[in-house]
């Protein structure tokens, strides 16, 4: 033992041995630090992956199974280049097994169903962070609704991998349909006011609001929550950003109306029923402004069935009547 | 009679025009508005993308918005010269006032007589007593369209006149889209259905009348159609200084080049428009009976 220790600082005596043991130790650490910091120094390129799943042939159809739902479902796995580059991973430095970080090291075939992306732990620890704490996800933690996951809504159009960019008009289209999916009733009356007209026709840029550009993006807080991005101090703001200038009676606009929703109808029939047992509900119904709308609504609906009711008989009429006079006329010129 | 004098003029040159006006920013309006009320129907969406979609329809819209307020503008300049320089009255009481008189009551009491074959029809003035009303819903919707528009084209301007306490109550754009929306249907839906049929496709004068293109109208017709007008011309003598010479086969034939076009248009813009109400109508009651559960099959319980 006593040899074995005097040998080893007989070694460490040796410059030229002590020398190369720290410059492998410093290598060594380097190797160690750069496989932290990035994957690309052992890994595969991107082109080896597009070997595969550029050719439709090797994997146009693959089972995959949700790894939530537990659903099963045939899809392509070709990953299209131009989309690819064009969605929001798209970027030069950006590998394949940087999200997909369970193929790290495979070579050849991988076995199927990968682990789910982890988007959260790396990257976006921000946003998720803010949904969670957002009272959007603690209502639906609380009613025992699945949350969704960030593929949910930032799913490309054509394949869920490209993750389309915040400005891609096709995602804001969908954002719409997919907070409608679960909020109908709203869904319907956005799309009865200017805003949701205009992106029901398709149009989806960015000056025309869809739900995220005023119920805000991942912190989504009850409106009526004085935090919200409408709450009356952050109203103002939030108009602001495609009408300048929007004041304090601007940002008490009825985004949603109600007149055409025939719940809205039924809600103020039972109000109306139970004025006794709760006058504050009808009160507070009748207070709203959606209140003057709907009256408007209803006056120029009658005023439609009137016009139109009242002029095409009028026409129908007149014309029957000039008819049946012109043969009156030819029948006395020949009689 | 001379065969070049059988023509009366019925329209000056100042009122084709602003007819003319009037129906070049109508259709712009009409096309580039209406399919964001029916938004959901793909001829809306077809059309919206052919006027040029977003923000091109809008701004044709609004240019064909500043049309109309020149034809406005025109009207009532023309009003003002008539009646305060000219000082003739004639425009606001009379015979010759395209405002309702009394005696248009009677026209009207008669005409609901003659519809049921108890009576002749009424000798009309120079103005019937609809062509009044069309009128007066022209001016009426060209005042809320006018209003409207403009409290949408700058919400945030319009939102300043109202002070806050009161705008949680009444909040104009929203308001003043309702108001735009359905004057809008019933200002599309009048002219393209009640205005063409009752005026151009009346059987007399399939398809078009053209007396708002060439301004000249056949004395015979005037007769027939507005007796009352033609007899007060007559005795006055007025009616040689109408005589103008009969339109040219080809003013004519460029009338109708422009008129059928746009009756077309027009017709196919109120049946695709019916249509869509009839289909809403129909998911509006298959919503309202989707909760109601009737059991068909119970009547043989008893």
């Amino acid at each position: 033992m006593v040899s074995l220790s005097k040998t080893t600082t007989e070694v460490f005596k040796d410059s030229k041995i002590c020398k190369l043991v720290i410059i492998s130790c410093f290598i060594s650490c380097l190797i160690f630090i750069s496989s932290f910091s990035s994957n690309s120094l052992f890994a595969q390129e991107n082109s080896d992956c597009m070997e595969c799943h550029a050719d439709p042939a090797e994997v146009a159809s693959k089972v995959r199974v949700d790894h939530v739902t537990g659903e099963v479902e045939i899809v392509t796995m070709v990953v299209d280049e131009e989309e690819y580059h064009a969605s929001a991973h798209g970027g030069e430095d950006f590998y394949c097994i940087d999200c997909h970080s369970d193929l790290e090291d495979s070579e050849g075939e991988h076995y199927p169903n990968l682990q789910p992306v982890d988007c959260v732990t790396f990257c976006h620890d921000d946003p998720a962070a803010t949904f969670l704490e957002g009272s959007h996800a603690s209502l639906m933690q609380e009613k025992g609704v699945q949350l969704p996951t960030c593929k949910y809504c930032h799913t490309g159009q054509k394949s869920k991998m490209n993750t389309p960019r915040a400005d891609n008009l096709e995602h804001r289209g969908d954002t719409i349909e997919k907070c409608g999916g679960c909020h109908e009733k709203y869904y319907r009356s956005y799309r009865n006011n200017l805003h949701g007209q205009v992106t029901a026709m398709g149009y989806v840029g960015l000056d025309i609001a869809t739900c995220v550009d005023c119920h805000g993006q991942h912190t989504i807080l009850n409106s009526a929550d004085p935090e919200s991005t409408l709450g009356p101090e952050k109203a103002k703001e939030t108009c602001g950003k495609c009408h300048p200038g929007a004041g304090n009676s601007f940002v008490k606009h009825v985004a949603h109306p109600a007149y055409k929703d025939v719940g809205y109808y039924k809600s103020a029939l039972i109000a109306l029923k139970n004025i006794r047992k709760d006058p504050a509900e009808i009160k507070s119904i009748v207070k709203s402004p959606q209140t003057l709308l709907t009256v408007l609504f209803v006056a120029y609906v009658g005023l439609l069935v009137v016009t139109f009711a009242q002029f095409g008989t009028h026409m129908l009429l007149s014309w029957l009547g000039s008819i049946l006079d012109d043969r009156k006329e030819n029948k006395s010129d020949h009689g | 009679m001379a065969d070049n004098t059988t023509t009366l003029l019925r329209f000056g040159k100042f009122h084709r025009l602003g007819h003319t006006f009037t129906i070049i920013s109508f259709f712009g309006l009409v096309l580039t508005g209406m399919p964001l009320v029916f938004k959901d129907y793909a001829w809306g969406q077809w059309l919206y993308g052919a006027m040029g979609g977003y923000p091109a329809a809008g701004n044709i819209h609004r240019l064909c918005a500043l049309l109309t307020f020149v034809a406005a503008f025109l009207h009532f300049a023309y009003l003002a010269y008539e009646s305060l320089i000219k000082k003739d009255r004639g425009m606001f009481w009379g015979p010759d006032s395209l405002l309702i008189q009394p005696k248009d009551v009677l026209h009207i009491l008669g005409d609901i007589l003659w519809f049921f074959r108890l009576g002749k029809r009424p000798k009309f003035e120079r103005f019937i007593y609809w062509e009044k009303f069309e009128y007066l819903s022209l001016m009426w919707g060209t005042l809320v369209m006018a209003v409207t528009g403009y409290i949408l084209w700058f919400p945030v301007q319009a939102t300043r006149l109202v002070p806050v306490s009161v705008a949680s109550y009444i909040d104009l754009p929203s308001i003043a889209l309702v108001a735009h929306r359905y004057e809008a249907l019933l200002a599309a839906g009048f002219i393209f259905s009640i205005h063409f049929l009752h005026t151009h496709m009346l059987p007399e004068n399939m398809p078009t009348d053209e007396a708002m293109f060439t301004g000249k109208i056949d004395e015979a017709h005037v007769k027939h159609e507005r007796g009352a007008y033609y007899e007060r011309m007559k005795e006055e003598g007025q009616l040689e200084g109408l005589r103008v010479k009969p339109s040219s086969p080809m003013a004519k034939f460029v009338s109708r080049m422009m008129g059928v076009p746009l009756l077309t248009i027009g017709l196919l813009m109120v049946g695709f428009m019916l249509s869509s109400v009839i289909c809403s109508l129909a998911s509006l009651f298959m919503d309202l009976i989707k909760d109601l559960n009737i059991d068909i099959f119970s009547i043989f319980a008893f």
